[in-house]
C-alpha cells in the first residue's frame, strides 16, 4: 500500500470515528496502531503503541499537567474566587457594562492561578454568570464574555497548552510563558475595548447597578480590594523562584498547586466535598489528557515513519514555492479549520509536530510563533462544533442559555481574538519584548 | 447470557472503581516528591531519583485511573452528530466503534507485556509463552533492565504497573460494551 | 526488482547529526540508488533512545547508530560505549582498541548473541563539563546536576555530581528550566553546534574521557538480507562517517577553545585531577569484577595504556 494511501486511510477512518462519538483517544490509538501494522508488519507494529508510553514517561514536563489542573479545581471549587468576583462587583459595577468588564479582570486574574480554561470557565458560570443575568446583562454577551475571557487561561502563564509546545518545539517554556504575559494583557484589554463600545451603543447589554446597590462605604470597599492579593501572592510564590533560576518547572508547579491547596485551608473553603471534587476531577481530566497525547504520540510516530513531515515541508516551499509569510497564515488558516472539527489536544499533538520544525526552518522565532499558535488554539477551543470551552459551557450553563445562545455569543469575540492575533503577527514585539527584557539583560 | 454481562459489568466496575480512587491520591505523593526535590535541591544535595520516581507515579496515576476516568465520563467524545442521537442509535455506534478501541488496547497490552518480558530478560518473540514458561519453570529470568541513569532502578516493576493498567482499561472498556450491547437490548443500565 | 528500504535511528538530533550521520547516509543513498535506500530518523523520533536496541532487535527500526550506553543495550559491553572514565585519551585510540586490540571481536560476539549485527564501532568527541557556574576544583562539581552519560555518571557520582538523564532533544531546555546545571556529555564542538553553548558559560578543559566509542548496527535478519556488495557499501560509508568525526571533532575542539567566543574556559589543576584519574583505575576494576567479558575489556584497556605510555611522545607524555 502507497504511502499517500496510508496517510489518506488514517485521517479519515479518525474522521468518522470521532463524528460517529468514539472517545478521542481510541479513534487516534486504533488509526496509529493499525497504520503502524501496516507500516512495519507484526514485528515491529505491535511495539509502536507502547513505545509511545514510554517515550512519554521521559516527557517530563508533563508532570506540571496535573498539578495546574488540580490548581484551577481548588481554586474554583473552594469558592475562592467569590471575594474576587465581590472585589470587581463593587468597584466596576458602576459603569456600563462594567460587571462584564470587572468578569473579563476575574478571569485575567484566574488565568494566573491556573493552566487551562476549565477553572475560569467553571468560576465564571457558577459566579458570575447568575449574578450577571439577575443584573440584566444581555445573556449571549455574558456568555461570550464567559467564554473569551476564560480562554486567557492557556495564554496567561502558568499555561499547559504552553508547556506542550514547548516539548514539541524544544523551545523554554519560561521564555514562552512571559511571551505570553503582554499578549494576553492586550487581548483582555480588546475584550473590555468592545465591551465597552457595545454598552455605549446599546446601554441595556450592560446596565449600571442600581443605587443602593453600589452605596458601600469605602473601607468595605477597600477591604474587598485585598481580595486581589491572594491570586498575585500565589502567582509569584510560583513565578518568582521558577523565574530566578531557584525551582525547576515541575517543582514550580508542585509548589503552586500546594499553595493554592494551602490558600483554601486558610480561608476554611477546604471541606470534604471540596477535597473530593477536586482531588476527583483532576484525575479525571488529566487522564483524558494523558490518554489522547499517548494514542497521538503513536500516531505522530507513525506520521513521522511515512515522511509527512518532509513531504509538507516539500509541498509548501518546493512544489508551490510559497513565501515564508504566505506559508505561515496558510498554516494558521488550516489550524483554525481543523480545530472546527479536530480535536484541540488532538490537533495539538498531531498537527504542531508537522508544522512547528516547518517555521523554524522558514526563519520565524519560535517563541514567538508559540504565541500565535497558543492564540488559535483559544479560537479553536471556542469554535463550534468541536470546542473544549464550548463542551464546558454547555455543561455548565444554566438553563436559560441554549445552545444557539452559546454559539452565537462567541462570533464577536472570536472576531477580537483573530485581530490580536494579526497584531501579534505584526508586531513580533508584543510578544517577544519582555522575554528578551528579562533574560538578555547584560 | 444477560445475567452473566450483568455480573461482569457490576465485578469490573466495582475494581475498577475502588482502584481509580486510590490512583486519584496518587497526586500527593507526586506533589510529595517535586516538593521534596526542590527542598532537597535548596538544602541539601539534590537527589538522584525525583525526578524519575516522580514519572513512575504519574504513569501510575494515568494508567490506573484510566478505567475510572472511564466511568467518569471524562474522555471527550465529538457530539456534533452522537450528542443528538437517541441512546439506541448511540449504542448501535459505540458497540461498533467500541471493538476498534479494544483492538488498539490489545495491541498496546501485548506491546507492554513484551516490554515487560524484555525488562525480564526475555529477548525472543513469544512473551505469552515466556510468561507460562516462567510459572511451569521452563524459563528463567535473564539479565534484568534497568534504567540508563545513575539512580538505575529495575524498570520490570513500572512496566508491571502498566500492564495491570492497561489490562484493568480492557476490562473496563469491555464492560462499556457490554453496556452497549444491553441498551441496544433495551434495558436500562 | 524493487528499492530495498531501511529505515535508521540516531541518538542524535538534527543539528549534530548534520555531521555525525547525515553526509554518510547520502553518500550511501546516492550510490546505492534504486537498489536500496535509507531513511534516516533523528534522536526519539519513531522510538525513544532508552527502547532503540529493543526496537532495533524486533525489526521496528532496521539500523541505528549509537553508543552502547544510551540505547541501553543489553550486553556486558554496555558500559563501554559511550565515555568509559579516561578509556582513550585520543579519538585515535578508539579504532586502534576495536581494530588492532580485539574488541571488534568481543563486540560481535556480545551482539551476535542478542540477534544484532555490530557493524562497525568508531569515536566521537571527549567528554568535558559546560556548566552554569564556574568549575575550578573538584569541590565545584558537588551538588551540579549534570546530564552525562549512565556510566560516566556512575563514576562522576563520587565527586557530588547528581547525574540526569533525559531525552537529548530535552537538554537544553532543562539547562533554562533548571532541570539541569550542565552537561558533561559532548566537547566543546558538539557544545556549540547544538546550542548547549547557548545557555552554559563556562568550558571545563579537563575531561573524563578523551574519546567516546560509538557503534552502527543493524537488525540481523535485514543485514544477512543484503546483498554482499550493499554489505560492503553499507561498511564503506560508515568508515566515512568514522574519517569524518576524526577531523570534525579533533580540528572543532582546538578551534574553538582558541577562538570561540560564548564559553569561558576553566580547568580544575593537574594535581588535583590526578585524584579523578586514580580514582578510575579503582573504577575499572569494580567493573571488571563484574564480568569475565568485562575482565577481558578492561585488560585490554590496561595493554593498550601500557603499551602507549611505553611508545612515548607523542602518544603519551609523561
Ligand atoms: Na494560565
Ligand atoms: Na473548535
Amino acid at each position: 500500500m502507497s504511502y499517500e494511501l496510508i496517510a489518506t486511510l488514517m485521517f479519515s477512518t479518525m474522521m468518522l470515528m470521532l463524528l460517529t462519538g468514539q472517545r478521542v483517544f481510541g479513534a487516534i490509538g486504533f488509526v496509529a496502531v493499525v497504520a503502524a501494522l501496516l507500516l512495519w508488519g507484526d514485528k515491529g507494529g505491535f511495539d509502536i503503541g507502547f513505545s509511545a508510553a514510554m517515550k512519554l514517561m521521559k516527557w517530563y514536563p508533563l508532570l506540571t499537567l496535573p498539578m495546574f489542573i488540580f490548581m484551577g479545581y481548588v481554586l474554583s471549587e473552594s469558592k475562592i474566587a467569590d471575594d474576587l468576583y465581590k472585589m470587581f462587583h463593587v468597584w466596576m459595577g458602576g459603569l456600563r457594562g462594567g460587571l462584564a468588564i470587572g468578569t473579563i479582570g476575574l478571569m485575567v486574574l484566574i488565568s494566573a492561578m491556573n493552566g487551562l480554561s476549565v477553572a475560569g470557565m467553571a468560576i465564571g458560570s457558577t459566579i458570575a454568570l447568575p449574578e450577571l443575568l439577575k443584573r440584566g446583562y444581555d445573556k449571549r454577551m455574558v456568555t461570550g464574555v464567559i467564554q473569551a475571557g476564560s480562554s486567557l487561561g492557556i495564554l496567561v502563564p502558568p499555561s499547559v497548552v504552553l508547556v506542550l509546545y514547548a516539548m514539541i518545539a524544544r523551545q523554554p517554556v519560561s521564555q514562552l510563558w512571559l511571551a505570553g504575559i503582554v499578549p494576553g494583557l492586550m487581548m483582555a484589554g480588546l475584550f473590555i475595548a468592545y465591551i465597552v463600545i457595545r454598552c455605549r451603543m446599546n446601554p441595556d447589554l450592560g446596565p449600571v447597578l442600581p443605587a443602593e446597590e453600589r452605596d458601600i462605604p469605602r473601607a468595605e470597599k477597600m477591604r474587598l480590594l485585598r481580595a486581589g492579593l491572594l491570586p498575585l501572592i500565589i502567582f509569584a510564590v510560583m513565578m518568582i523562584p521558577f523565574v530566578r533560576g531557584w525551582t525547576s518547572l515541575v517543582e514550580s508547579s508542585a509548589i503552586g498547586a500546594i499553595a493554592a491547596f494551602v490558600a483554601a485551608v486558610i480561608k476554611g473553603r477546604m471541606t470534604r466535598e471540596v477535597f473530593e471534587n477536586s482531588v476527583r476531577n483532576t484525575l479525571g481530566i488529566t487522564c483524558m489528557f494523558m490518554w489522547i497525547i499517548l494514542a497521538a504520540l503513536a500516531f505522530g510516530a507513525v506520521f513521522d515513519g511515512l515522511g509527512a513531515v518532509k513531504a509538507i515541508e516539500s509541498l509548501f516551499t518546493e512544489k508551490l514555492n510559497l513565501s515564508p509569510w504566505t506559508i505561515l497564515i496558510l498554516m494558521q488558516l488550516s489550524f483554525i479549520v481543523m480545530g472546527t472539527f479536530l480535536d484541540d489536544t488532538a490537533m495539538l499533538v498531531i498537527v504542531a509536530p508537522l508544522y512547528v520544525p516547518l517555521v523554524g526552518e522558514l526563519g520565524f522565532d519560535l517563541i514567538w510563533y508559540g504565541i500565535l499558535y497558543t492564540i488559535t488554539t483559544q479560537i479553536a477551543y471556542m469554535t463550534p462544533p468541536f470546542g473544549y470551552n464550548l463542551f464546558l459551557m454547555r455543561a455548565m450553563a444554566p438553563p436559560e442559555i441554549s445552545l444557539r445562545d452559546i454559539y452565537s455569543s462567541i462570533t464577536p469575540f472570536v472576531a477580537v481574538m483573530v485581530f490580536a492575533l494579526i497584531l501579534v503577527m505584526v508586531f513580533p514585539g508584543l510578544a517577544t519584548w519582555l522575554p528578551d527584557y528579562i533574560y538578555n539583560q547584560p | 447470557m444477560r445475567g452473566i454481562m450483568f455480573g461482569y459489568i457490576r465485578v469490573v466496575d466495582a475494581i475498577n472503581h475502588r482502584i481509580g480512587r486510590i490512583a486519584m491520591y496518587g497526586i500527593f505523593i507526586l506533589m510529595g516528591i517535586l516538593l521534596w526535590s526542590s527542598i532537597s535541591k535548596t538544602f541539601f544535595v539534590p537527589s538522584l531519583w525525583t525526578l524519575e520516581m516522580a514519572q513512575f507515579v504519574m504513569v501510575g496515576y494515568y494508567i490506573l485511573g484510566g478505567p475510572y476516568s472511564i466511568q467518569l465520563g471524562s474522555n471527550v467524545r465529538m457530539d456534533l452528530l452522537y450528542g443528538e442521537w437517541s441512546t439506541r442509535k448511540k449504542a448501535w455506534f459505540d458497540v461498533f466503534t467500541a471493538l476498534l478501541l479494544i483492538f488498539y488496547l490489545c495491541v498496546l497490552l501485548y506491546g507492554a507485556v513484551s516490554s515487560t518480558a524484555y525488562s525480564l530478560g526475555y529477548w525472543g518473540t513469544e512473551p505469552f509463552s515466556f510468561f507460562g514458561g516462567l510459572i511451569t519453570g521452563s524459563e528463567e529470568i535473564g539479565r534484568m533492565e534497568r534504567a540508563s541513569t545513575a539512580w538505575r532502578p529495575y524498570l520490570w516493576p513500572i512496566k508491571a504497573v502498566m500492564v495491570t493498567g492497561l489490562f484493568l482499561m480492557l476490562l473496563q472498556c469491555t464492560s462499556e460494551l457490554c453496556k452497549d450491547v444491553l441498551r441496544i437490548k433495551g434495558e436500562t443500565i | 526488482q524493487s528499492t530495498i528500504k531501511w529505515r535508521m535511528q540516531t541518538y542524535a538530533g538534527a543539528a549534530l547529526a548534520e555531521h555525525v550521520i547525515d553526509p554518510a547516509i547520502k553518500m550511501f543513498n546516492q550510490i546505492a540508488g534504486d537498489r536500496m535506500q535509507i531513511e534516516l530518523f533523528y534522536a526519539d523520533q519513531l522510538v525513544p533512545t532508552g527502547e532503540l536496541f529493543q526496537a532495533m532487535q524486533r525489526g521496528t527500526i532496521d539500523a541505528v547508530q549509537s553508543d552502547d550506553d544510551s540505547m541501553a543495550s543489553p550486553t556486558e559491553v554496555t558500559v563501554f560505549g559511550g565515555y568509559f572514565p579516561f578509556g582513550s585519551r585520543y579519538s585515535l585510540d578508539v579504532p586502534v582498541l576495536f581494530n588492532q586490540y580485539g574488541l571488534n571481536e568481543i563486540w560481535d560476539e556480545e551482539y551476535s548473541a542478542v540477534g544484532v549485527k555490530h557493524i562497525s564501532a568508531g569515536s566521537w568527541d571527549p567528554c568535558h563539563f559546560a556548566t552554569k557556574d564556574p568549575i575550578r576544583s573538584l569541590a565545584d562539581l558537588e551538588g551540579k546536576r549534570i546530564f552525562t552519560f549512565p556510566t560516566a555518571g556512575r563514576f562522576m557520582s563520587q565527586f557530588g555530581v547528581v547525574p540526569v538523564n533525559l531525552p537529548w532533544e530535552d537538554i537544553e531546555v532543562a539547562v533554562q528550566t533548571g532541570e539541569l546545571d550542565g552537561i558533561a556529555w559532548s566537547g566543546i564542538t558538539e557544545d556549540y553546534t547544538v546550542g548547549w553553548a547557548d545557555v552554559t558559560n563556562y568550558f571545563l578543559t579537563n575531561n573524563i574521557s578523551g574519546a567516546w566509542a560509538g557503534s552502527f548496527f543493524a537488525n540481523m535478519d535485514r543485514w544477512n538480507e543484503l546483498p554482499e556488495d550493499l554489505q560492503t557499501l553499507f561498511r564503506v560509508c560508515c568508515d566515512q562517517s568514522h574519517y569524518y568525526r576524526q577531523w570534525w571533532y579533533w580540528g572543532g575542539e582546538a578551534n574553538l577553545r582558541v577562538n570561540g567566543t560564548k564559553m569561558e574556559l576553566t580547568t580544575i589543576p593537574d594535581e588535583e585531577w590526578a585524584t579523578v584519574e586514580a580514582k578510575a583505575q579503582e573504577f575499572w576494576e569494580e567493573i571488571a569484577a563484574e564480568s569475565d567479558v568485562k575482565r577481558r575489556v578492561v585488560d585490554i584497556f590496561k595493554q593498550y595504556n601500557a603499551d602507549m605510555l611505553k611508545a612515548g611522545r607523542p602518544y603519551r607524555y609523561g
